[in-house]
């Protein structure tokens, strides 16, 4: 499996992922479960195919990490919707997706085969893969705090939302702390403030900060789910945007 | 929330106090036996805190949401402050956040907040299915940091260049001063392995450490696959190049020895096992719910 084949995958799944959101806003759960299921084993075959042929995990790139955070998308959007039956999420959430994939087709990065010795590590994996899982989910509440900003968030829209940064933070923890746990054994110590990790504490913070917030007994959930989208451009911020950023150059996380 | 607004503003004014008045933050002074006597105090502060709740509104505030927020949100932004300046150790102010004080002691502000809380939290236990990943969460978080803080100033990282043939005794601390180690190491093979376009797939060193009147220890050295000896971690950090061929190779390893990391270990399993927690906690909310 090689990059060349990713367009073929690539439209089949997105294909498979818009019939299963025109299933869910028509109300046709069987359908809606089938097309999106069939669209994450379509990419997810792409992936595996890809881990194979590189003869390591698809995790090293920019590149790599979109693809699997285009395969989380879909599926954290149909655990919200198996959960909560929100017709509209398996759409926002395949659009999401679909950009991420034209990012990829459109902006190809070079996929060698190799992984230097710094990331050959069992902490790898784990590392991003549930990272990029946190990612999705984070982005889907973003979805929701977006849709409910415009009208009047009843209390069942704040809970499901509530839910899924739950599960997000508890995921981004995970990653978080994994990569603590291997740093103490790549780099001697398990936390440098490195530009990476100065800006995932800031992303975890303010996580935390919604979850505390919502606690205020005289919050207000219009600026909660304001606080959300803050949160998620800190993410995005953590994920690429230092990257672009002078005063980051050079941490230990450039590879 | 407006009374923790104003907490937190105190404490980042009372830093920038500190700072004007002592300067920065000497991290090197908090090395054994003060940050013990740190540890101590802090300790103190928190049971004393704990004690006076009942008494002064002021104790029973930090424990709450409205408190935690506005001190998140301080700590927010210094950190932005600092993932936005270039950080550099001959640096002022923003561009040496750690050693910022205003930065310093928000965190130490956070830190008593999760203290009070975690002592609020096991003196009122009302279900464990609650209590648990909260106290998991919390004082997880508390151990993490304040052992990560106060064994900082323990914590030895030395550089070492090791040579085949000749057992090395000196290494060199990151201030460049050369510390005698109670042992020596030895370069027995240094190894290297490319792929095909020449970079690098695996380097190691096999390694002898002997330490004095005892058997020497045969130890191999990997990225990501420290050894360990006496304890010290050995890490391979990296190579020249120019010897790998020769007769007399060469290795650079870098030697870490921090005493407080079991404690801080201690509280990254305990973060790790509450959100475990915290996920099916959710799930059975959920479940209530529908």
């Amino acid at each position: 499996m090689t990059w060349d084949s990713f367009f073929y995958f690539a439209a089949a799944a997105v294909l498979l992922w818009t019939f299963g959101a025109i299933a869910a806003w028509k109300g046709r759960e069987r359908g809606t479960f089938v097309c999106t299921v069939a669209g994450l084993a379509v990419f997810a075959a792409y992936i595996i195919g890809m881990w194979v042929t590189l003869q390591r995990p698809p995790l090293r790139t920019m590149g790599e990490t979109r693809l699997w955070y285009s395969l989380f998308l879909p599926l954290a959007g149909l655990i919200v919707y198996g959960r909560w039956r929100y017709r509209w999420i398996l759409s926002f959430s395949t659009m999401l997706s679909t950009v991420f994939v034209c990012v990829n087709l459109f902006k190809p990065e070079i996929h060698t085969k190799t992984l230097m010795p710094a990331l050959q590590s069992p902490w790898f994996a784990p590392h991003v893969i549930v990272y990029m899982f946190a990612y999705a989910l984070l982005g889907a509440a973003t979805l929701m705090a977006v849709y409910y900003l415009f009208r009047l968030p009843d209390k069942r829209a704040m809970a499901s939302v509530d839910n899924l940064v739950g599960v997000g933070l508890a995921f981004m923890t995970f990653g978080m702390l994994f990569g603590a746990l291997w740093a103490k054994e790549a780099w001697g110590h398990y936390w440098t403030w490195d530009p990476k990790e100065t800006w995932a504490a800031i992303t975890w913070f303010t996580y935390l900060a919604y979850i505390h917030y919502r606690l205020v007994p005289t919050h207000r959930p219009r600026r909660a789910l304001a606080l959300l989208l803050l949160a998620f451009v800190l993410l995005q911020m953590c994920w690429w945007g230092i990257n672009y950023l002078p005063a980051a150059q050079g941490g230990a996380h450039s590879y | 929330m407006a009374e923790g607004a104003c907490i937190g503003l105190a404490v980042v004014l009372a830093g920038v106090t500190v700072q004007a008045a002592l300067g920065p933050v000497v991290w090197e002074r908090l090395a054994w036996p003060v940050n013990v006597v740190a540890l101590a105090i802090f300790v103190a502060a928190v049971l004393l805190g704990r004690a006076l709740s009942g008494r002064v509104y002021l104790l029973r505030f930090l424990t709450t949401a409205g408190a935690a927020v506005p001190a998140l949100a301080y700590a927010i932004v210094l950190t932005i402050v600092m993932g936005l300046t270039r950080q550099r150790p001959d640096g002022h102010w923003f561009s040496q956040m750690l050693t910022f004080w205003p930065f310093v002691l928000t965190y130490t502000y956070i830190a008593l907040l999760l203290g009070l809380l975690t002592l609020k939290r096991l003196t009122h236990l009302s279900s464990w299915r609650r209590d648990v990943p909260f106290l998991l969460n919390h004082a997880g978080l508390l151990i993490a940091m304040v052992a990560a803080t106060l064994g900082s100033g323990d914590m030895q990282r030395l550089r070492m260049e090791v040579f085949s043939g000749t057992p090395e005794r000196r290494a060199m601390t990151e201030e460049q001063s050369v510390v005698r180690l109670p042992m020596t190491i030895e370069l027995q093979r240094f190894i290297l392995e490319t792929y095909d376009d020449g970079s690098p797939r695996r380097y190691a060193s096999e390694i002898i450490v002997q330490r004095d009147g005892e058997a020497p220890l045969h130890l191999t050295t990997d990225v990501n696959r420290p050894a360990e000896a006496y304890g010290w971690k050995i890490y391979q950090y990296g190579y020249d190049a120019r010897f790998v061929a020769s007769d007399r190779q060469t290795s650079v390893l870098e030697l870490v020895r921090d005493p407080w990391l079991p404690a801080v270990y201690t509280g990254i399993y305990m973060m790790l096992a509450g959100a475990v927690l915290l996920l099916f906690g959710l799930q059975s909310k959920a479940s209530e719910r529908l």
